[in-house]
């Protein structure tokens, strides 16, 4: 079946500079709006929007799925939400520490830099996380703007892409993904903007983004990035901003399509999801991070069926992950549901590596130029 | 030749006495002798029941040590001594050796042992299982030394044989040893010697019991109480309980010379006249000698007996623990668990059934120590005799599991079985005549009547358990309505003013609205000097109030108190006093405080605080006036009141944005990429 949708047309990053633009102004606006009502008498509250599988709306211009307009009251009358605006401003107070010294500092680094916060400080790393985005949307900035950043995960990429990479040191290194690299590939640092990262040229006729390392490494090993003329990305798992960044700058910049491959199962879906539609939690940014012209390869349910692949019974979690899906905004398309719903009468789920099952060079040898050729990408 | 025996004459030939030997290997389970476990259980029990019950007859404080000690693998020697009155020297091999003979069994009074059964049982499983005799000590205070004797229960004829005799110094004034061998195991925790030890304690806390284990731990539990409790009357049997073997063994043994003299006055219940209109209804003459009464004639009379309207039988022949010692006895022996709260014990009123009177209490004790994640541990007691075996067949249980818990703020699968949570109950019933499922005593037997009374004491525990549970879950909120203003609200003032460059703001109008209350604060300060409850009443709403304290002690705590500053009323009977406040304006706060004698008994929970003039939502740590007091209110007072309730109802109709960190909102996304 693979799901298709209208690929949307391409939206250039106009809005980038904005985005990018001085970061702490809009904070001290939220302090203002605060010491306000406390001098007002009144109990101190902000308005955002509700991040929420109910709050996607679809953007028709930009082809994403983005926040609706459901707001959700952030009030001082409840002590969750008291300790959450506390924290807000002392979240404010350590960006402008930072800006002054010139520092940055990693999501987990502030997380225990809030060890000092007394009573304020973050229970989980989940809770500061969450805070940094509701910042984000209150501001209309990226983290990164607030000098945050995540710890460097590296997802990998194999493949004839040229590009350039400004280094700490601010030299201008110039890499081919594919000879100036060793087995593991091009690591993706989690800056990917134009002024760390630039694209110089490709021979690729299309970008394939893989579940897991294991099949990026069969891929590679069987010359596959080479004989298909494909690049090879690492996923691993749930994709990290960056990379879901990087793939939406090769489909603009280079015009390349994306397909994403990934283990049968209502997981997989939903990393398809937060790469093609945007993802819930960023959902205040999908313009910036989410691909819509990204399609889903497989595993499919019926390729399970098909392919007569070995697999397993879906878990009870499993299943509750597919009905929640089954509500979802995101998947109502009508070649989405029957997935789901085709997954959910099988009950069986299976493994991208299931594939081995007819020998190691079936998955470039049969099944992914079948449905690639299916698919229109070949 | 002679003829053959007839059948009559090969079926006589097998006719014999069944020893008693035999009897008991048969019953042992009825007996409570069925494993090694339970035949220690049942042997430490029956001499302990007998010791309590010996000492309180005598009107002495129960003191008893029970010794444990290993024999070998299979045999333990249990030792219990007491402080009881002893026992005359004649009477000593058929107390211990004799089944079935007791004093008991023909009193009509509530006791512990009744059957005459439970220690020469014990003496005879040890005689058969390690072939060793009793060992009893036992001296009166009127002779100068004790008795030793050594016994074996002669299984062919029911008769105590004395293997040896002798005759020692004692250092004690009076009291009786039993020492017996026996194949039995040791365990620990549920259904253990320690644990029935612990239990008797509890309902028992006039008692001091001191236990030696094997391995040689030594648990003492001291007395909580110097109060005997009161010794339950003898009294005359009642018609409703009576069967028709007892009733002609009554009429062969009076002296009243006519059946309507015995009517009248060897039974309870039954007037002159009632006796006179009963024997008429019954046919017989009122003037015959009761012993005549025979046969067919004793069942007219039976019949018609039971179908008179009689007096309900008398109750002082029962003897409850009474509240305020089921409280001690479960703060004395659970206090190491430092439960959170003792609800204040059910005694439910006496009720007959079938005859003979009974009664119910019932103490709950909630959170400390107690497992959260558990079913309840109940503590079943008959005649303050724990109950350890059978207890899902117990009427007790199965009371406890009819009720929904689920309303009175415990887990329960479905609303029926036994409810789960750090709680324990304590159910006490009292009668002269206890239901048993059989004769080891276990487990009561289900009775509609006792089923009642059962419910009824356990509804009236759980309601206190609500309260407590409902009180908490308020001071829990407040406690979080406290942290936001006195901590968050402060540094959110200091950050944001710091960050905008202006003075700090007065948050009084925002703390008022925050919390919106008026908090009574009253906790219980207990000094060596004396015991005092300094109380805070603050106005956290954002207008003037004009309040009425009110203040309800037991009586006889409120008559040992002083006041500061002194209450502008009292009414020492029902242990009330109350204050007309000063006007308090937002955010302002006024204190009193009550002292009282060091030592005083008196908790928290045992004081209840009322205030008039604020409705109950905006009210903390304190509840609104109950209707019954019938107090004439200041007109302030009463339009403060009103203005109020129309204060919440126009603050009722603002609506309230979804509340964006309510675990719903962050829940669903944090399951997301």
């Amino acid at each position: 079946m693979p799901p298709k949708r209208a690929r949307a047309a391409a939206t250039t990053s106009d809005d980038e500079p904005k985005i990018r633009a001085d970061a702490l102004r809009p904070t001290l606006a939220l302090a203002k709006q605060i010491y306000e009502q406390l001098d007002d008498g009144e109990i101190p509250r902000m308005r955002l929007p509700l991040r929420t599988k109910q709050n996607l709306s679809f953007q028709m211009r930009e082809g994403v799925w983005k926040l609706g307009k459901a707001m959700g009251t952030r009030s001082a009358r409840k002590l969750d939400g008291a300790l959450m605006l506390l924290r807000t401003f002392y979240l404010v107070d350590f960006i402008n520490e930072m800006a002054r010294d010139r520092k940055t500092s990693t999501l987990r680094e502030l997380y225990y830099i809030s060890e000092g916060w007394e009573e304020a400080k973050f229970h989980s790393e989940d809770e500061s996380n969450l805070l940094i985005e509701d910042l984000e949307v209150l501001c209309q900035r990226l983290r990164e703007d607030f000098r945050l950043h995540p710890e460097e995960n590296g997802a990998s990429v194999i493949g004839d892409l040229t590009i350039k990479e400004r280094n700490r040191k601010g030299q201008v290194k110039r890499i081919n993904c594919r000879d100036d690299v060793g087995d593991g590939g091009y690591s993706l640092p989690f800056n990917v903007e134009k002024e760390k990262i630039s694209f110089v040229g490709t021979n690729a006729k299309f970008v394939i983004a893989i579940e897991c390392g294991g099949m990026v490494d069969r891929l590679a090993e069987n010359g596959f990035d080479e004989d298909q003329k494909a690049i090879l990305i690492h996923l691993k798992g749930q994709p990290a901003r960056s990379t879901r960044r990087f793939l939406k700058r090769l489909t603009e910049e280079l015009e390349l399509p994306v397909v994403v491959f990934t283990d049968g199962d209502p997981w997989s879906f939903r990393i398809f999801a937060s790469v093609a539609f945007g993802a819930i939690k960023t959902a205040h940014i999908s313009n910036y991070l989410a691909t819509p012209g990204a399609e889903f390869l497989g595993v499919t349910a019926s390729d399970i069926e098909n392919y007569e692949l070995p697999s397993d019974a879906l878990s009870d979690q499993d299943v509750r992950a597919l009905q929640a899906e089954l509500t979802d905004p995101r998947f109502a398309t009508a070649e989405w549901r029957s997935e789901i719903e085709l997954m959910l009468k099988n009950g069986k789920k299976a493994e991208q590596q299931s594939l081995a099952k007819y020998g190691l060079n079936y998955v470039t040898e049969h099944y992914l130029p079948e449905k690639l050729n299916q698919m229109g990408v070949l | 030749m002679p003829p053959p025996p007839t059948i009559a004459q090969q079926l006589a030939a097998k006719q014999r006495d069944i020893s008693i030997a035999e009897f008991f290997e048969r019953n042992r389970q009825i007996l409570g002798f069925d494993n090694p476990q339970r035949a220690l259980l049942t042997t430490v029990k029956e001499a302990v029941d007998n010791s309590i019950d010996a000492a309180e007859e005598a009107r002495v404080l129960p003191d008893l040590l029970v010794e444990v000690a290993k024999e070998t693998d299979e045999r333990l020697r249990v030792a219990v001594t007491d402080n009881g009155p002893g026992i005359l020297r004649r009477e000593i091999p058929n107390v211990f050796a004799r089944l079935l003979y007791g004093s008991r069994f023909h009193s009509n009074r509530q006791a512990r042992g009744q059957q005459g059964i439970g220690i020469s049982a014990a003496v005879l499983y040890a005689n058969l299982t390690t072939a060793r005799p009793a060992r009893i000590t036992s001296k009166v205070e009127e002779e100068e030394a004790a008795h030793v004797l050594e016994l074996v229960l002669d299984t062919q004829k029911n008769q105590p044989r004395v293997v040896s005799e002798d005759v020692v110094l004692w250092d004690r004034p009076h009291g009786t040893r039993v020492e017996l061998v026996l194949k039995a195991r040791y365990t620990r925790g549920r259904q253990s010697p320690l644990d029935y030890v612990r239990s008797t304690a509890i309902v028992n806390p006039h008692c001091r019991i001191v236990l030696v284990e094997p391995d040689g731990t030594r648990t003492t539990f001291e007395r909580a109480t110097t109060d005997l409790p009161p010794l339950a009357k003898e009294t005359l049997p009642h018609p409703f309980g009576l069967e028709l073997g007892e009733l002609g063994y009554l009429l062969k043994g009076t002296r009243r010379p006519t059946v309507a003299e015995f009517l009248a006055k060897d039974l309870q219940g039954v007037s002159a006249r009632s006796a006179k209109e009963l024997l008429a209804a019954a046919k017989i003459p009122a003037s015959e000698p009761p012993a005549k009464i025979q046969a067919e004639r004793q069942e007219r009379l039976l019949d018609s007996l039971r179908a008179a309207s009689l007096l309900a039988p008398s109750s002082d022949c029962l003897s409850p623990i009474g509240s305020l010692l089921i409280k001690r006895g479960l703060r004395n022996v659970l206090g190491e668990l430092r439960p959170e709260f003792f609800a204040p014990p059910v005694s439910r009123p006496p009720k007959v059934r079938g005859g003979f009177p009974f009664m119910v209490e019932v103490g709950v004790v909630y959170g400390g120590g107690l497992p959260a994640d558990q079913a309840i541990q109940i503590l079943r007691f008959a005649n303050r005799v724990p109950l350890l075996f059978q207890q899902g067949a117990c009427a007790i249980t199965n009371a406890v599991g009819n009720l929904d818990w689920r309303r009175y703020g415990l887990e329960q699968k479905g609303g029926s079985g036994v409810p789960i949570g750090p709680a324990l109950l304590l159910v006490h019933v009292a009668s002269t005549k206890i239901p048993f499922t059989s004769e080891a005593k276990e487990a009561i037997a289900e009775d509609p009547e006792l089923d009642k009374e059962l419910t009824l004491a356990l509804q009236a525990a759980a309601r206190h358990l609500r309260t407590h549970l409902s009180r908490k879950s308020r001071r829990e909120f407040a406690s979080e309505k406290f942290a936001i203003i006195q901590k968050i609200l402060p540094k959110l003032a200091e950050k944001t003013s710091q960050l905008v460059g202006k003075p700090p703001p007065d948050l009084t109008p925002v703390i008022t609205r925050i919390m919106d209350v008026v908090n009574v604060d009253a906790p219980v300060v207990r000094a060596p000097e004396r015991v005092t409850l300094p109380v805070e009443v603050t106005n956290y709403t954002p207008r003037p109030r004009v309040l009425e304290l009110f203040a309800e002690l037991p009586p006889e705590v409120l008559a040992v108190a002083t006041f500061a500053p002194a209450p502008d009323g009292t009414e020492p009977e029902l242990g009330r006093a109350w204050w007309t406040l000063p006007k308090l304006a937002p955010n302002g706060r006024t204190k009193l405080e009550v002292s009282l004698p060091p030592k005083t008994d008196v908790e928290a929970n045992d004081v209840d605080w009322y205030v008039a003039g604020v409705d109950e939502s905006h009210l903390l740590g304190a509840d609104p006036l109950p209707g019954d007091w019938d107090v004439r209110l200041p007109r302030t007072i009463v339009e403060a009141a009103e203005a109020a309730a129309q204060d919440a109802a126009a603050a009722g109709a603002a609506d309230e944005e979804v509340d964006y960190d309510a675990a719903e909102a962050s829940a669903s996304s944090r399951d997301d990429e």
